[in-house]
């Protein structure tokens, strides 16, 4: 019905704009419509039968599956509060003591679970560590070596273009140590999860003594508000003091935590400082190409928008011609 | 440090004979703490290399302070979300949880109720308030 009264409508419009011309289709199609106008029963009897519909669907649900308990707050977990981040302004780079300070958190205290397969100790140069520390601690490791005469595949110590160890030998090793839950990969993980530093900020700090009254924890899971569905399989891991720094700085739980994100916001945007300078460099010399482009214009125009067209009437004059 | 210092290391960095080091961060506080701690431990040892019981106790003492720093820190986001929880702002909040949880554990509530959606408010209106603040303090 509603097509039908938009299509005459646009059809009148049509006819209207186009005048006599198209007068005979005009008619003919209010004609047409004039029988569906004629049985406002049969309408109203649909639109009954499609509301019945709608209801007795509802009722259905509710008698097979009960109360609706679906898109509670639980299941999409709490949002993480958005915080200052230093680093995520636009002319501030990473500081690189945090970048030292998470290193070290993520060394000691996350990497016992969590790989960070994508970050080799190259990258480590220069940014976290200075490169014989990096040598150092490259070194620590043994990689496999290229095969040798007899084809055996010996060990070596690591060298700077190896990649960090993962913790584990295979994702099914990793799912068997912890209960069957996989401890993803931070090497990218930031930019993985919506809310990226805010949230991992607040997953790792957020750990409530006990969770709510009434809330229901699953078996081996640990109540994180800020996991969606809360149930989450690493326990809090950050406690006050876990770790030493070697500035000194006292090691409180949101400390470490907003030193160790800012790290894996680093493992996974590496070239943030760079992209950052290059940005200001794109943007200094794209104005400067702007101005000098309208300075330009200006001067070739010149002649055009100065001149000045002067129409010289003839003067009237007594004698007719 | 003066202007004209940052004007010359612009200077220095930007030249082409200049070399660019990775240079281990220099902590003249951070070494010197742990380095009179160090010291404390060697006189300790010293003594107790005399009497074994002298020693025993040097090193207990010595545990005791080492636990005593670790106790020191407070984590501020914890101190900070208290003084959030119990402001004003985040009053309603509260309010509502505190009656949740009492509602749940007394038992009056619905069946299969939880406080989990109180606890979101309020930990939201908490996190909320404390965040600029605790930014502040955090290195």
């Amino acid at each position: 019905m509603l097509a039908r009264t938009a299509l005459r409508s646009t059809r009148t419009f049509a006819s209207a704009k186009n005048g006599a011309f198209k007068f005979a289709k005009r008619s003919a199609s209010t004609q047409s419509s004039g029988a569906a106008a004629e049985s406002p029963l049969r309408l109203n009897i649909a639109a009954a039968a499609a509301t019945a519909v709608a209801a007795g669907s509802i009722a259905w649900y509710y008698h097979l599956y009960g109360s609706a308990s679906a898109m509670t707050p639980a299941e999409e977990g709490l949002h993480a509060s958005k915080y200052p981040w230093v680093h995520q302004q636009w002319f501030k780079t990473f500081d690189h003591q945090a970048l030292r300070r998470g290193f070290q958190v993520y060394r000691e205290v996350c990497a016992s679970c969590h790989s960070l397969s994508r970050v080799p100790y190259r990258s480590l140069v220069g940014t976290i560590l200075t490169v014989d520390e990096a040598k150092a601690l490259a070194e620590e490791n043994e990689y496999d070596t290229e095969p040798n005469d007899q084809g055996e595949i010996e060990k070596r110590p690591g060298k700077l273009s190896d990649y960090l160890p993962d913790p584990y030998k295979n994702d099914e090793a990793a799912r068997f140590a912890n209960n069957g839950a996989l401890p993803p990969d931070l090497s990218l993980i930031v930019k993985a999860r919506h809310g990226g530093c805010d949230y991992i900020f607040s997953l790792l700090t957020g750990y409530p003594d006990e969770p709510p009254a009434g809330a229901t924890v699953g078996a081996g899971l640990n109540f994180n508000p800020y996991f969606p569905g809360t149930g989450i399989a690493m326990a809090r891991v950050l406690y006050d003091g876990l770790v030493d720094y070697e500035d000194g700085t006292p090691a409180s739980t949101s400390q470490m935590a907003k030193d160790v994100v800012e790290f894996l916001n680093w493992a996974a945007e590496p070239e943030m400082d760079d992209r950052k300078r290059m940005g200001m460099k794109v943007l200094v010399v794209t104005s400067v190409l702007f101005a000098m482009s309208v300075w330009v214009k200006r001067y070739k125009w010149a002649w055009l928008k100065s001149r000045k067209i002067v129409y010289d009437p003839p003067k009237e004059s007594a004698t007719r011609h | 440090m003066g202007f004209w210092d940052a004007v010359t290391e612009i200077i220095d960095a930007a030249t082409p004979w200049a070399t660019v080091e990775a240079e281990a961060p220099a902590d003249i506080p951070a070494e010197s703490a742990p380095a009179a701690e160090s010291t404390e431990e060697t006189t300790a040892e010293t003594e107790a290399e005399e009497p074994a019981a002298a020693a025993d106790e040097a090193e207990e003492e010595a545990e005791e302070e080492e636990e005593e720093d670790e106790d020191e820190i407070v984590d501020p986001k914890e101190t900070l979300e208290e003084e959030c929880r119990n402001s004003k702002e985040c009053a309603p909040a509260k309010h509502h949880y505190d009656e949740c949880v009492a509602r749940v554990t007394g038992g009056t509530g619905a069946e299969g109720e939880d406080c989990v959606e109180e606890f979101f408010h309020l930990a939201h209106c908490a996190t909320q308030c404390a965040a600029p603040k605790l930014w502040n303090v955090l290195k």
